[in-house]
Parts: C-alpha cells; sequence; structure tokens
C-alpha cells in the first residue's frame, strides 16, 4: 500500500487574509502525522485543500505520484484520500448503514449489493457500531456520530486518511478508544494526518509533527522535540511562556 | 415467491387500465386520461426534486414545450418522429438549463426555475406574433382520447421502471446524500454536479413528452394553455402530498388531488385559486413529509 503524500508551496488567500502562506511537508506511507498550531493558524485550510473541498492559489499537492492539486473532492476521493470533518456531518435522511454504503458504492473501488451490506457492516464491527446500521444517525450520540463519520471515511478505502479534530469533544475514556482506533489504522498500513489539539493524542500517535502559526509551518520533526520547541510554545501560549 | 406476485398483479393491473377506455364513458376516458397525465408528471418531478430537494417550477416550461413541439411540427414530420424531436429538444433545454443553475441552492433555485417558466412563455408569445404573426395553433391529429390515454400509460409505466431502477442503485442512494449534504456527498466520491444534472435531464425530458402527447387533446392551443404556471403547482403539491421520497407517492398524491381539483373546477371555477392555494399550506402545515410518510409514523406510533 503505497500513498506518499507530498505538499509543496502551498497557497491560500481569502480576500486579503493569507491563511496558508507557502506550506510545504510529505506523510510517509503508514505514517501518521500531526497537523498542530493555534485556532486560525490554517490547519484546516490545508486539510480542505488536500481533500478538494478547497483549490489552492498556488503550490502543489501530490499523492501517489498523482498531482491532486486541480481536481474535484469526489476524483481525490477516488485516488484514496478521505476525510471526516471538523464538526461531524451526518446525512440525517440515511441510516447508519447507508451512510457508510454510500462510501463504499462511490469510493476507491466499487461494492454494491450483498456483498457492499457485509463490507458495510465489517467497518461499522471496527468502529464499535457492529449490528446498529439499521438505526438512524439523528439518535445517535456525539461520540457514535464520530464513529459512523470514520466508519464512512473508511469505507472509500483509502490510503490516506485526513482526521480533522476527529478527537475533539470526546471524554477521557472516549479519547482512549478513539487513540487506539487510529492507532489500529495504522497497524493496517494506512497513512493518517491528523489535525488535533489534544496532545495526549499526538503524543501517543504521532511519531512526527508540523507546527503551523498564522498560515507557515514554524517547526516539523519529531513530536517530542517539535512540542518542546520555544517558537511552538510561544505560538500556543505566547511569547512570556517561550 | 413473492416478487412473481407482485409482478403479475402488476401485469394485471395495467391491462384493466389499458382495457380501461373500453369500459368507461368518454367523460370517464378524459377523466383518467388527464389523470395518469398529473400521475407521470408528479413521478417525473419527484424523480429529481424528491431526493435531491431541489424545488423546481420548471414543470410547465417543458410541458408546454413539448405541446407547442407537436403543434408547430405536427404536419411536417410523422408523427413518432415529431414526440422524437419534443423530447430531444426538452433535452437541450435541460442540459443548458441545469448546467447554468443547479449550482443555485435552495431558493434561488426555485426562483429561477419559475421565472424560466416565464421567460419560455414570453419568449414563445413574442415569436409567435412577431415572426411567424399567429398567436395560437391548430392540432389536427387523428387521435381519439383512448389513444392518448394509452401513450401517457405506457410512458406512466417507462416512467415508473425509470424511477424504480434509479431508487435501488447506488445512484438513488447518492441523490438522498446530494439532498442532505453536497460537500459530504463529493467527499464519499459521487460526482455531484454530474449525478443532478442527469436527473434533471431525465425528468424534463420525461415531462415534455407528458406535454407532447396531450397537445392533440386540446386541437386548439395558445401559449397561456399550455405555459399556465398552475401545471407546476399542481404537480409540486401532487408530489409533497403523496411524499416525493417514495416510488409511489406522487402516484398516492395525485390521484385524489386531480379528482379534488377536477369537481373544484367544475363546481367553483370562481374560487378555483383560493382553494388551491388553501390546500397547498394545509399539507405543507400537516403533511411536510406526504401521506405515506404519515402512514409509517401512524404505523410504527401503533406498533410500538
Amino acid at each position: 500500500m503505497n500513498g506518499r503524500l507530498e505538499i509543496t508551496g502551498l497557497k491560500k488567500r481569502f480576500g486579503g487574509l493569507t491563511a496558508v502562506n507557502g506550506v510545504s511537508f510529505a506523510v510517509e506511507p503508514g505514517e501518521v502525522i500531526g497537523l498542530l498550531g493555534p485556532n486560525g493558524s490554517g490547519k484546516t485550510t490545508v486539510m480542505n485543500m488536500v481533500s478538494g473541498a478547497l483549490r489552492a492559489d498556488a503550490g502543489s499537492i501530490r499523492f501517489d505520484g498523482v498531482e491532486l492539486t486541480r481536481l474535484k473532492p469526489n476524483k481525490i476521493a477516488k485516488h484514496g484520500v478521505a476525510r471526516t470533518f471538523q464538526l461531524v456531518r451526518p446525512l440525517p435522511t440515511l441510516s447508519v448503514a447507508e451512510n457508510v454504503l454510500l462510501s463504499f458504492a462511490f469510493g476507491r473501488k466499487r461494492h454494491w449489493g450483498r456483498e457492499a451490506q457485509m463490507l458495510v457492516e465489517e467497518k461499522l464491527e471496527f468502529v464499535g457500531l457492529g449490528g446498529r446500521g439499521g438505526e438512524e444517525v439523528g439518535n445517535l450520540t456525539y461520540i457514535d456520530q464520530k464513529r459512523m463519520e470514520l466508519a464512512r471515511a473508511l469505507a472509500s478505502e483509502p490510503k490516506l486518511l485526513l482526521l480533522d479534530e476527529w478527537l475533539a469533544g470526546l471524554n477521557p475514556s472516549e479519547l482512549r478508544i478513539g487513540i487506539d482506533l487510529v492507532r489500529h489504522l495504522q497497524g493496517l498500513g494506512m497513512s493518517v494526518l491528523l489535525v488535533e489539539h489534544i496532545m495526549e493524542a499526538v503524543r501517543a500517535l504521532c511519531s512526527r509533527c508540523v507546527v503551523m502559526s498564522a498560515g507557515e509551518v514554524i517547526a516539523s520533526g519529531e513530536s517530542e522535540a517539535v512540542l518542546k520547541a520555544p517558537q511552538v510554545i510561544s505560538a500556543y501560549l505566547g511569547d512570556d511562556h517561550a | 415467491m413473492k416478487q412473481t406476485v407482485f409482478i403479475l398483479l402488476g401485469l394485471a393491473v395495467l391491462a384493466l387500465l389499458a382495457a380501461a377506455p373500453y369500459l368507461l364513458s368518454d367523460y370517464g376516458t378524459a377523466l383518467l386520461l388527464g389523470m395518469t397525465g398529473y400521475i407521470t408528471l408528479a413521478t417525473a418531478w419527484a424523480m429529481f426534486s424528491g431526493p435531491t430537494r431541489y424545488v423546481s417550477l420548471a414543470t410547465v416550461a417543458f410541458f408546454g414545450i413539448g405541446a407547442y413541439t407537436v403543434a408547430v411540427l405536427s404536419e411536417v414530420l410523422p408523427y413518432p418522429l415529431v414526440l422524437l424531436v419534443a423530447a430531444l429538444i426538452g433535452l437541450t433545454v435541460a442540459i443548458i438549463v441545469g448546467l447554468s443553475t443547479l449550482r443555485l441552492a435552495g431558493v434561488y433555485f426555485v426562483i429561477f426555475t419559475f421565472g424560466l417558466a416565464e421567460l419560455v412563455r414570453q419568449t414563445v408569445t413574442w415569436w409567435e406574433v412577431n415572426v411567424t404573426e399567429t398567436l395560437g395553433r391548430y392540432i389536427f391529429l387523428p387521435f381519439e382520447g383512448r389513444h392518448i390515454y394509452w401513450q401517457l400509460l405506457a410512458l406512466l409505466v417507462v416512467t415508473l421502471l425509470i424511477s424504480w431502477w434509479i431508487g435501488r442503485s447506488r445512484y438513488g442512494l447518492a441523490l438522498k446524500a446530494i439532498g442532505d449534504d453536497e460537500t459530504v456527498a463529493e467527499h464519499a466520491g459521487i460526482n455531484v454536479p454530474g449525478l443532478k444534472l442527469a436527473l434533471f435531464a431525465i425528468s424534463a425530458t420525461i415531462i415534455t413528452l407528458v406535454g407532447a402527447i396531450q397537445a392533440p387533446r386540446w386541437t386548439y392551443i395558445e401559449p397561456s394553455i399550455v405555459f399556465n404556471p398552475t401545471v407546476s403547482f399542481l404537480t409540486l403539491i401532487m408530489a409533497l402530498l403523496g411524499g416525493p421520497s417514495k416510488l409511489w407517492g406522487p402516484m398516492v398524491g395525485a390521484i385524489p388531488l386531480f379528482l379534488l381539483f377536477e369537481w373544484l373546477s367544475a363546481n367553483f371555477p370562481d374560487h378555483f385559486s383560493i382553494l388551491l392555494g388553501a390546500l397547498f399550506i394545509m399539507i405543507v402545515f400537516f403533511m411536510p413529509k406526504g401521506i405515506l410518510a404519515k402512514l409509517e409514523d401512524l404505523r410504527a406510533g401503533g406498533a410500538s
């Protein structure tokens, strides 16, 4: 399962605001990498450009040797990049199983019919929603909606998974379950790009981190070293703490 | 086994409906014809607008295009070819309109489609007055009511089959996802603009054919008759009443409403519009998801 993500010189402006200003980094196959930074530093904008929700003004995004920069989200999904959303976005008129089935039907490979139903059940089992496919998504608790959204992203059979604050808003025991799930994915060889504020999760999951501030990368490398770097601490907490 | 019974039952009902003109009076046949026309319109409308929730008021634009094509070409070309040309014109207009409007969301789409219907009507009127210098045209085709009815019945069967096929295919699921959240649908791998355009075009082509097939019934047509916006509103409310997200929903809504409208326009011709408006409000207020969903809710409520 090859799948190297290479981002070079990525830029995005919104009117007068430069949200992302020349960001470059790479995610190696099978690596879980954290994309950190204070609110408004441009992490989600980078995610949105990788998944195709936003179009980059300059720079390039290559995945698996394919240029994704000008592609639409549906094409990018078919190239093996899937995502979750910062705020969960379940499809309310579809059942839990149908939410997941959708990605199997239109993802990297096309699955439909009885075979797809079995795959859906497998994925639901994997995220801890086994046997609950018939329920309405509106009736799920917050963590279960997050589980469902992860199952939906996995159902397009990605090589790279983009998790945008997927662990946010979970209580401590749920967080442990969430971290285990992501670790399991890494065990299966999937690359993961994690936008995250929870340091516990970042330390547990990410071998490397990229830290952004005001649209630029201010530090990158081994997680432990990066999190101690003075410019990272000052970006998060202000200069007094550095 | 169960499926075979359903198919046989369906064929028996179809045979009975096909034989109906021999069993009914001329008035009965005319009533059935009008009803079949509206069931087809509502089913075709719901094919696109039901799952995606793009409420279109352009129904009468396509309906009128179909009727006018027949009026203009019926003495020039053989009838089957006239229908083909009408379908192609409807399809072409739908693709052009779809490409330019399907990026509009919510109420803007509704307003645009309403405007489109008026634009087409005014354009045809202007053309007829200034270029051909005839407002109104006669259609002389050797059809009786039952001939028109049979054509509509065949079109309805085809429409239901298409709708059924879409509903059980992965595209049916995709359309519902589009209705819920287009961004999520796109990220799941769905070509959202392409799928919306395809469905809008199929739906509009069927609607065009309903107009074309029904045209000979009036003998004389003019823009104010075949581009009457009431057709769009009736189609919409029939589909809403039955439930636009279910295969049989539009039919369940169209049958009682068509009969009611016939009765109202015969008995209260002056108050028809007011009563129509009141009904519209009541349906949206009391049954926003339609009769079928209401019945399911009641059944679920009774069971628990």
